[in-house]
C-alpha cells in the first residue's frame, strides 16, 4: 500500500514544498545568518559579508528612530489590541444575544477586512480626518486640535486601523460563542445566575481558545504593520507613525534621510526581532491560556 | 428550536427581550451606520466635482452626477493598467495555488509517511512568519538572477511570490477540508483498480470543490490587496498591482488636485473584492473561522 503510493506522494508534495522552501525556509535561514554580519549591499554574495556578532542588534537598540519604531509597534499592539479585542468581544456578545438582523450586521462589520487597506486609509485620511470637510472634524474642533497634526497623527492612525480590524476578530469570538452548548446557559438560568455572571463564568472561560487565536493573529498582523504607517506619513521620515517594518524598508530599499549607513544586516536583525516578538507573545499566550483539552 | 411554536402566547416575553437588547442595537447600529457613511461618502465623492468636495457638498450633487470621473480615472490615470495587472496576478496565482496545494493537502491528510507532521507544523508556523524575516533574501535572490530586468520576468516573479506566501495557508485550509471527506469513495475506486493519482483528480478533487472555492476567494482578496512585496518587487509603474498603483496615484494626486478622480480610482480598486463579498459573504464569513488556524 505505502510502496504503491510513494510515487504519488512525492509528485504531489514536491511543487508545494518547492514554493515553501523558496519563500520561507531558505529566506528565514539566510535572514537569521545575515543578522550577525555587516553587509554593505543586500545583493552582496556571502564572501563579502563580514561577521560582527551581535553588533547589528546593539546598533539597533541604540538607534533612537528604531526605538521609536519599536515603541510605536508596542503601542499599536497593546492599545490597539485592547480596543479591538474589547469591541470584537462586545459585538460578538451583542450579535449572539438574540438581536434581529444578525447576519446582516455581521456581514457589514466584517466588510472593511476585504477592502484594500490603501482604499480604506484614503477614506479615513481624506474624509473622516479631513480638516476641511471631515466627518470627525467637529470633535477635533471642539477639543481644539487637528486629527492629522504631528501630535495626534498616531492616535488617528490607531483609530482608523482598529476600525478595520474589529470584524475579523469578532468573527473568531462569534464562532466560539456559538459553539458553546446552550444547556450551560439554561441550567445556570434555572439556578438563578444573572447575565453578567453567566458571561463571566461560562462564556469567558470557554472562549480561551478564541482568545489564543485572536491574540496570535493580532500579533502577526501587528508585526507586519507597514501600509497604514506609510500612508499616514507625509514625508519619508515621519517618526510619529514609524514602525520597524517601515524602518527596515527605508534602511534597505528606501531613500529616507534617516539612513546613516547601508547595512542589510541591520534589516535582517529587524526581521529577527519581529519574529522574536511574535514567538514570545505566542509562548506567553499559550502559557496564560493553558489548553485544558477544551475543543471548541 | 421550540421558540417558533410558542410565538403566540410568548409574544410579550419576546417584546421585553427585544427592549432589553436596545443598547446592543444602538451600539451595533452606530458602527454599521458609520461603515455605510464611510463607503457611501467615497462613492458620492467619486461622482462629484473636486470643487463640490471641498465645499462640503458631497451627497447633494448640485451639478448632477459626474460619471465621467470614472472614465477619466480609468483611461488617464493608469487605473485600467493597474486594474488589469492585478486581475492577471490574482487569477493566475489563485489557479496555480489550487493546482499546487490541493494535491499536497490531499497526501498530507490521507497518507502516513515520515515528515508528514513536520511539514504540517512547518506550514502552520510559516503563517506566523513576519514578512520582514523573508524579504531580504528574496530580494537578493531575485536581483542576482536578474529576474526583474524585463516586464514578463518581473510579472512572473510577482506571481511566484504571491503563490509562495499563500502556499501554507491554502494547503492547511484544504488539508482540513480533505480530512473531513469520507474515505469510502477512494476505497471503492481502489478496489476497482483505479490508480491513486487518477482517484485524486477524478474523485477527490471535484469533491473538494466547496473548500477550493472558499480558499480561492480568500487568496483572491489577499493577492488583490497585497502591498508590501508588490511595492518592493514591482520594478516599473506599468507592472504595479492596484494597491501600490493606488498609493502612488494618491501621492501624486495631492499635487494634481483631481480629487474626484482619486475617489473614483479608490472605488474602482475596492469594487472587485466588494462585489465578491456582496455575493458570497456567507461563504466568506464561514471560511474565516474554518481557516484551520487553531491554537
Amino acid at each position: 500500500m505505502q510502496k504503491k503510493n510513494r510515487g504519488m506522494i512525492i509528485a504531489f508534495l514536491t511543487p508545494a514544498l518547492f514554493f515553501f522552501v523558496m519563500t520561507f525556509v531558505y529566506p528565514i535561514i539566510r535572514t537569521a545568518i545575515m543578522s550577525f554580519y555587516k553587509i554593505d549591499n543586500v545583493t552582496a554574495s556571502m564572501d563579502q559579508w563580514s561577521f560582527t556578532g551581535l553588533s547589528n542588534y546593539m546598533k539597533l537598540l541604540t538607534t533612537p528612530v528604531f526605538k521609536t519604531a519599536m515603541l510605536n509597534l508596542l503601542k499599536i499592539w497593546l492599545i490597539g489590541g485592547l480596543i479591538v479585542m474589547s469591541l470584537a468581544l462586545l459585538f460578538a456578545v451583542i450579535l449572539t444575544s438574540g438581536i434581529k438582523g444578525k447576519k446582516f450586521f455581521r456581514a457589514v462589520i466584517y466588510l472593511p477586512n476585504i477592502v484594500s487597506a490603501v482604499a480604506l486609509a484614503v477614506m479615513w485620511q481624506q474624509y473622516v480626518f479631513s480638516n476641511k470637510f471631515g466627518l470627525f472634524k467637529p470633535i477635533a474642533d471642539a477639543l481644539g486640535f487637528q486629527w492629522l497634526d504631528a501630535g495626534h497623527k498616531f492616535m488617528s492612525l490607531l483609530i482608523a486601523y482598529c476600525f478595520g480590524m474589529v470584524g475579523y476578530h469578532m468573527l473568531i469570538f462569534l464562532s466560539g460563542i456559538e459553539s458553546i452548548d446552550t444547556q450551560y446557559y439554561e441550567a445556570s438560568t434555572i439556578d438563578g445566575a444573572s447575565k453578567p455572571r453567566q458571561f463571566r463564568y461560562i462564556t469567558l472561560p470557554l472562549l480561551k481558545g478564541c482568545f489564543k487565536t485572536n491574540i496570535t493573529m493580532w500579533t502577526i498582523t501587528s508585526a507586519g504593520f507597514f501600509l497604514w504607517s506609510q500612508l499616514f506619513s507625509s514625508v519619508t521620515t515621519d517618526t510619529a507613525v514609524i514602525t520597524p517594518l517601515v524602518y527596515l524598508y527605508m534602511q534597505t530599499f528606501g531613500s529616507g534621510n534617516t539612513v546613516t549607513e547601508r547595512n542589510a544586516g541591520i534589516g535582517a536583525a529587524i526581521g529577527m526581532l519581529l519574529a522574536f516578538f511574535v514567538v514570545m507573545v505566542f509562548l506567553i499566550t499559550n502559557r496564560l491560556f493553558k489548553n485544558d483539552d477544551l475543543e471548541l | 428550536m421550540s421558540n417558533k411554536k410558542h410565538n403566540g402566547p410568548r409574544l410579550s416575553g419576546e417584546m421585553t427581550k427585544q427592549v432589553k437588547l436596545i443598547p446592543g442595537y444602538i451600539l451595533i447600529g452606530i458602527w454599521v451606520l458609520f461603515t455605510f457613511v464611510l463607503l457611501g461618502w467615497v462613492v458620492c465623492a467619486s461622482l462629484s466635482t473636486t470643487k463640490e468636495i471641498f465645499k462640503g457638498e458631497v451627497g447633494s450633487f448640485p451639478s448632477g452626477l459626474h460619471f465621467e470621473n470614472y472614465g477619466k480615472a480609468w483611461s488617464s490615470q493608469n487605473v485600467s493598467q493597474i486594474f488589469m495587472n492585478s486581475l492577471v496576478y490574482s487569477i493566475v496565482s489563485c489557479a496555480l495555488l489550487i493546482v499546487i496545494c490541493a494535491p499536497c493537502a490531499y497526501v498530507l491528510s490521507r497518507f502516513k509517511f515520515i515528515g508528514n507532521k513536520s511539514i504540517q507544523s512547518g506550514f502552520v508556523a510559516a503563517m506566523g512568519v513576519p514578512v520582514a524575516m523573508i524579504v531580504l533574501p528574496l530580494f537578493c535572490l531575485i536581483a542576482q538572477m536578474n529576474l526583474v530586468d524585463n516586464g514578463i520576468k518581473n510579472r512572473l516573479v510577482l506571481i511566484f511570490l504571491y503563490i509562495g506566501i499563500n502556499v501554507p495557508y491554502t494547503t492547511i485550509f484544504l488539508l482540513n477540508f480533505f480530512a473531513n471527506l469520507s474515505k469510502s469513495f477512494e476505497e471503492a475506486a481502489e478496489i476497482d483498480g483505479c490508480p491513486p493519482m487518477r482517484i485524486f483528480w477524478k474523485i477527490m478533487f471535484p469533491m473538494a470543490q466547496p473548500g477550493i472555492i472558499t480558499v480561492t476567494i480568500f487568496n483572491f482578496i489577499n493577492v488583490w490587496n497585497e502591498y508590501f512585496l508588490s511595492l518592493i518587487f514591482a520594478n516599473h509603474d506599468a507592472l504595479r498591482p492596484v494597491a501600490v498603483g493606488l498609493y502612488s496615484m494618491i501621492s501624486s494626486m495631492k499635487y494634481t488636485g483631481d480629487w474626484s478622480g482619486m475617489f473614483a480610482a479608490v472605488v474602482i480598486v475596492f469594487l472587485p473584492t466588494f462585489i465578491l463579498y456582496i455575493t458570497l459573504s456567507e461563504k466568506i464569513i464561514a471560511g474565516v473561522t474554518a481557516g484551520g488556524v487553531k491554537g
